[in-house]
């Protein structure tokens, strides 16, 4: 196997009065499809906000990159944050902004394209993500739940990242939709060789798409195999979430 | 930029061959944009663009690639491309079938003339008399209805108003009145210095302290502190749904979100003008003290003789007006946001302005109205 894009080792978090994560150890490839799977409450969005820099871990050493986030400047900080995209729980687009303003920021403040081949490119992406064109000009609050998850699986992919984090993409999207969001997963990371950690609830979106899943109960990873063997797998937790 | 991540797009006039050579990357193109449009294109010639030395190709890159192959095009030269692996063919495909979806440009603003904004204001603004008034109407059925049920009063909720809106203002209100108390009597000492009406500081301070600065200054603090929390509070609990979700209930957010403020500043509000009024006149006084030499007891007793409780009660009378003011504004900005996170600011901007302007025009209604009673 190729250098690991993300290694966490002994990765513990204190929050709200009780451990969250007692022991996380998770070794994640270039290229792969990760699903992180477990109960409510298990710790899971935590693990991707540890990755992204978003919460300083209690204790544990998390490489990004080959890079140990815990020790690194600032600068190099952001040049990883650059290579990050990220799709959040409730999509947190800017409210303030249309749709394509949306996807144009990244690529504003990062980069110095021109206007018109910057809008092209946001519209290519929007296309991608399987919006409409006619919501390029609107604003967040006037789309759709589901079109607002797309809309920000659009800027999440704005910058070409080549690591994907995905907070649970296909909640509360109609099977159809969930179906070509797993579709889109899967192009991205044969196109683009994306590597994408998925968070998700959705078994059928997991079983389509992922390569192995880990799942993560007791605060540790109980299991990081494929999900066909990973149903199969008799430790109670992971049964009592099949059953 | 070192060596590997750079990009290029280099044309060998000998072979008709155009190397893409290494990172196209959405970092690493614009350069590579800029050097394309200015070189010199061919025309009527057979090309072909390799991708044999392409390390690196995203999207932007395919984007940039089929804009160049567009443009190679239109100078009727015939393109190929060649040595570009699978992946980059499907980015490239990709890029190609979704071009009708790429020539999308949003309708541009339409153009309103004066007269039609000067209408869409005024209907705005009736709107929002019309709102402030259903609001008011909604808020005294609920009061009267209350009247029968105690329990209906959410008297927790009040004590917490009281708590945020008076208590907690209690410093800031204090320290500033203080201040003006001082201010007052400097610049009313200096001319009364020149006349040696020094006792007179009393009266004159005293008339302004307690019928006009303690209430308005007071007014302006909670103004500018809780009808702008007010807003914003009920503004978030908008855009998150709660006060949907109170709607779903059967509950009315009128009468358990709305009814506890109005009710709790009301309370609160008389009790912050004479704290209002105790520092300022503190401050006037150890002025007058120090500058003036007018005594403690001396200032004290010729305000109890000179202007007297009358007057102190006549400031006191502004303040349930006031403080029904600032809720109602601060309550009915909260209900007109919508939407998103800049709807909370501008309508908590509104809602300090509104509030501060209501309590003006107050203030100036009394001002009239007691000169009618001859107060």
């Amino acid at each position: 196997m190729s250098k690991p894009i993300i290694e966490i080792t002994g990765l513990k978090n204190y929050l709200g009065h009780q451990w969250v994560h007692t022991d996380v150890n998770l070794t994640i490839y270039p290229g792969e499809i990760l699903a992180i799977i477990g109960g409510s409450g298990s710790g899971k969005t935590t693990i991707l906000r540890s990755i992204l820099m978003l919460q300083k871990p209690t204790a544990g050493k998390i490489t990004v990159f080959g890079q140990d986030i815990e020790t690194i400047s600032d600068k190099a900080a952001d040049a990883i944050r650059r290579r990050l995209g990220m799709l959040f729980q409730h999509s947190a687009l800017f409210s303030a902004m249309t749709v394509l303003e949306n996807i144009m920021f990244p690529m504003q403040e990062f980069t110095t394209l021109s206007k018109p081949f910057m809008h092209k490119l946001a519209l290519l992406k929007l296309s991608l993500v399987g919006l409409p064109k006619d919501a390029a000009h609107k604003h967040p609050s006037e789309l759709s739940g589901g079109m607002q998850r797309r809309a920000a699986a659009a800027r999440a992919i704005a910058m070409d990242p080549e690591l994907l984090f995905l907070d649970e993409p296909t909640t509360g999207l109609d099977p159809i939709s969930a179906r070509r969001f797993d579709e889109l997963v899967i192009f991205l990371r044969d196109t683009l060789n994306l590597t994408v950690v998925m968070v998700s609830h959705d078994i059928e979106s997991v079983k389509r798409c992922s390569d192995r899943v880990a799942f993560i109960g007791d605060g540790k990873i109980l299991s990081l195999e494929p999900i066909h063997d990973l149903m199969k797998n008799p430790h109670p937790l992971i049964a009592d979430y099949f059953s | 930029m070192d060596e590997s991540t750079k990009a290029s797009f280099t044309f060998d006039a000998t072979q008709n061959l155009y190397l893409c050579e290494g990172h196209w990357s959405i970092l690493n193109i614009n350069a590579l944009t800029e050097h394309f449009n200015q070189s010199p294109l061919p025309v009527d010639k057979s090309l072909t663009i390799s991708g044999a030395d392409l390390h690196y190709f995203d999207s932007a890159g395919a984007l940039l690639l089929f804009q160049c192959l567009e443009k190679l095009k239109q100078n009727n030269n015939q393109v190929e491309l060649i040595e570009f692996n699978d992946h980059q063919q499907a980015l490239f495909s990709l890029v190609v079938d979704k071009q009708p979806a790429l020539k999308y440009k949003a309708p541009s603003a339409t153009y309103h003339p004066m007269i039609y904004q000067l209408g869409k204001e005024a209907v705005h603004k009736f709107n929002q008399i019309d709102g402030l008034i259903i609001l008011i109407g909604n808020l005294s059925d609920k009061l009267f209805t209350a009247c029968g049920q105690w329990r209906r009063f959410q008297c927790p909720s009040i004590v917490a108003n009281i708590h945020n809106a008076g208590i907690t203002a209690l410093p800031i209100i204090g320290l500033l009145s203080f201040l003006i108390g001082v201010v007052l009597a400097y610049q009313m000492g200096l001319q009364l210095e020149n006349y040696g009406a020094n006792i007179f500081i009393a009266y004159l301070s005293g008339m302004a302290i307690f019928r006009e600065f303690a209430p308005l200054i007071t007014a302006i603090i909670v103004a500018g502190r809780t009808s702008s929390a007010f807003t914003a509070q009920i503004g978030s609990m908008k855009i998150n749904e709660e006060i949907d979700a109170l709607y779903t209930m059967g509950l009315s957010p009128i009468e358990l979100i709305v009814l506890p403020k109005v009710l709790g500043l009301f309370i609160i509000f008389p009790l912050l003008i004479f704290w209002a009024d105790l520092f300022s006149i503190f401050g006037a006084m150890l002025m007058s003290k120090f500058m003036l030499h007018v005594g403690y007891s001396d200032f004290l007793s010729r305000l109890q003789d000179s202007v007297g409780l009358k007057q102190m009660m006549l400031g006191l009378y502004k303040a349930p007006v006031f403080a029904i003011l600032i809720a109602l504004v601060g309550c009915f900005q909260g209900f007109q946001v919508g939407g998103s996170a800049d709807s909370v600011g501008s309508q908590t901007t509104k809602s300090v302005v509104q509030a501060l302007f209501l309590i003006i025009i107050a203030d100036a209604t009394f001002s009239i109205v007691y000169s009618w009673l001859d107060l």
